[in-house]
């Protein structure tokens, strides 16, 4: 299986960086007072890389993915998408940007087809075009078979995959993946994977956040760990692990887990048969 | 414009697709024209009732069935799904227009309404209504009933977004049924009393439903149609107005 490439698309500039933030805040008020989810991000993807976003339940994950595809209003701070800035120029980032968020927004009335050619058409491509280009990203993503059934008798494993397609219609310099295994079984995580690091070599830099320290060690060049709102540590997965090693003194190499509980303060706990994080 | 037929292209594929959905905004004005007709057409007989012009009481209760049908704003309800599903935000994160955005849906609210109004039509007419107007004022029957479903279905969007929740756009819907009895649903508003009179004529409501009903038994009263056209405008630029920065102020 061979991905569709396009030589007429043009080709991202590796002399800026594919995502720029800098004391990125998002504070939320509500009935109940006011809650300050993300204080002052600083963050830099390079062109090109697969992009780490780690961080337990409620640290400010999402929210930080949410500001940065303009789908949510940045408080204080700012932000640059594939050299757009976020918050003067938001149209201009949607046109960069493949967004795949958590739980697959998709429209359970339609085909996948239909979905796939009403985002490309939503993107400028005209119906013929949008037609060829859905093909080839249903093949892409091998839901081809499927592509002409209601979306709702999808599984998990091909919602997901449909969504990455649906990301993909416009060939985005920039594709954001919100936790895009969450809720998946083993062999289905593992596709994802693979289309992840097959959009990656085609230049498109990805930044992925998750919960599963085993898929960023698998995907991610380098990583950020964010906890409470606020970045607690940035690198790569060895050298973070190197680093921990030469801290601790240990005498075998850590795992990203245990990288991920030091910087957070969390420990592993196990209560009614399920194992929790909690904090120390 | 071509990304608002974009979305309501996707919206009359939807209605299509949940014909359960599409059928009580049938089944229940049609109803209401059934019992209201049974219950009054006695007391208000065609020889005798000056302001039936002619026509069946059925003809008189017409434009409160066509108002009704055309406000059950079944689109903010899907609208609230896509919320809570997430696909609102995949939407959003497109580089169309907030007022595309918008206005998607509401299209096919005009088209879904119009077919409505079209097919309540062929139900009444062999009960003998008829459109003293002619051909043009059931062009302009159908223009008006499908601007004030844009306009009520703009309403029950705002109350969409701005709640995100179904129960609370569900049961904002149920406003129109009070509105629809503060007008003269039942006699001319000079009939009414006084309070009532008044009340009428505070809602906007009753102007859509006068031109409506004039356009059935009249024919041409400009004076009255404009006043209906005037306040189903207001009403959809009102609405459109506040879903659009709705939506451009969504987070």
């Amino acid at each position: 299986m061979t991905y569709p490439t396009d030589s007429s698309s043009s080709e991202p500039n590796n002399s800026i960086p594919a995502i720029s933030a800098r004391g990125l805040v998002k504070t939320f008020t509500g009935r109940s007072g006011t809650v300050e989810a993300v204080r002052g991000v600083d963050l830099t993807v390079q062109t090109g890389e697969v992009f780490g976003f780690l961080g337990p339940n409620g640290a400010g994950k999402s929210t930080t993915v949410r500001m940065l595809t303009t789908l949510t209003g940045i408080t204080s701070g700012s932000a640059t998408v594939a050299g757009v800035d976020v918050a003067s120029d938001p149209d201009g980032v949607r046109h960069k940007i493949g967004v795949a968020l958590q739980e697959a927004g998709l429209d359970m009335r339609q085909t996948g087809r239909e979905l796939v050619v009403l985002q490309a058409r939503l993107f400028g491509l005209s119906r013929a075009e949008a037609g060829e280009r859905a093909q080839e990203l249903l093949e892409l993503v091998e839901l081809t078979d499927a592509a002409d059934r209601l979306i709702k008798g999808y599984s998990g494993g091909m919602k997901r995959r449909l969504d990455l397609a649906s990301a993909l219609v416009h060939r985005p310099d920039v594709l954001f993946l919100d936790e895009p295994t969450t809720g998946l079984d083993p062999a289905s995580r593992l596709v994802v994977w693979d289309e992840v690091r097959r959009i990656n070599e085609l230049g498109t830099t990805v930044f992925l956040t998750t919960q599963y320290l085993e898929e960023a060690d698998q995907l991610c060049e380098r990583l950020a760990i964010i906890d409470d709102g606020k970045i607690v540590t940035e690198g790569t997965p060895a050298s973070l692990k190197a680093e921990l090693k030469a801290r601790r003194g240990l005498q075998s190499d850590p795992s990203l887990d245990e990288v991920f509980l030091d910087v957070t303060g969390r420990r592993r706990e196990r209560g009614a048969g399920e194992v929790s994080e909690v904090a120390s | 414009m071509r990304t608002v037929l974009i979305l309501g292209e996707r919206a009359v594929r939807e209605a299509k697709r949940t014909p359960d959905a599409l059928l009580p905004t049938l089944l229940i004005p049609i109803f209401f024209l059934l019992v209201n007709t049974g219950q009054a057409a006695k007391i208000f007989p065609t020889g005798s009732t000056t302001w039936l012009e002619g026509q069946s009481y059925a003809a008189f209760q017409l434009p409160a069935t066509l108002l009704l049908a055309a406000s059950f704003g079944t689109a903010a309800l899907y609208l609230v799904e896509e919320i809570e599903g997430g696909y609102f935000d995949k939407l959003r994160a497109t580089p169309i227009s907030r007022s595309s955005l918008a206005l998607g849906r509401l299209s096919a609210e005009a088209l879904k309404s119009s077919l409505l109004t079209i097919v309540i039509l062929l139900i009444a007419f062999p009960f003998g209504i008829r459109i003293a107007s002619g051909v043009v004022g059931v062009v302009l029957l159908i223009l008006l009933t499908a601007g004030w479903a844009v306009g009520y279905s703009g309403f029950l969007q705002f109350v969409a977004l701005k709640t995100r929740n179904a129960a609370a756009t569900n049961s904002a819907g149920l406003v129109f049924f009070p509105l629809l009895f503060l007008t003269p649903n039942f006699v001319p508003r000079g009939l009414l009393a006084r309070p009532m009179e008044i009340a009428a004529t505070l809602n906007p409501v009753t102007y859509v439903m006068e031109a409506l009903r004039s356009l059935i038994l009249v024919n041409f009263d400009w004076a009255v149609i404009g006043k209906g056209f005037a306040v189903t405008a207001g009403f959809v630029a009102l609405t459109l107005f506040v879903n659009v920065r709705t939506m451009a102020k969504y987070d």
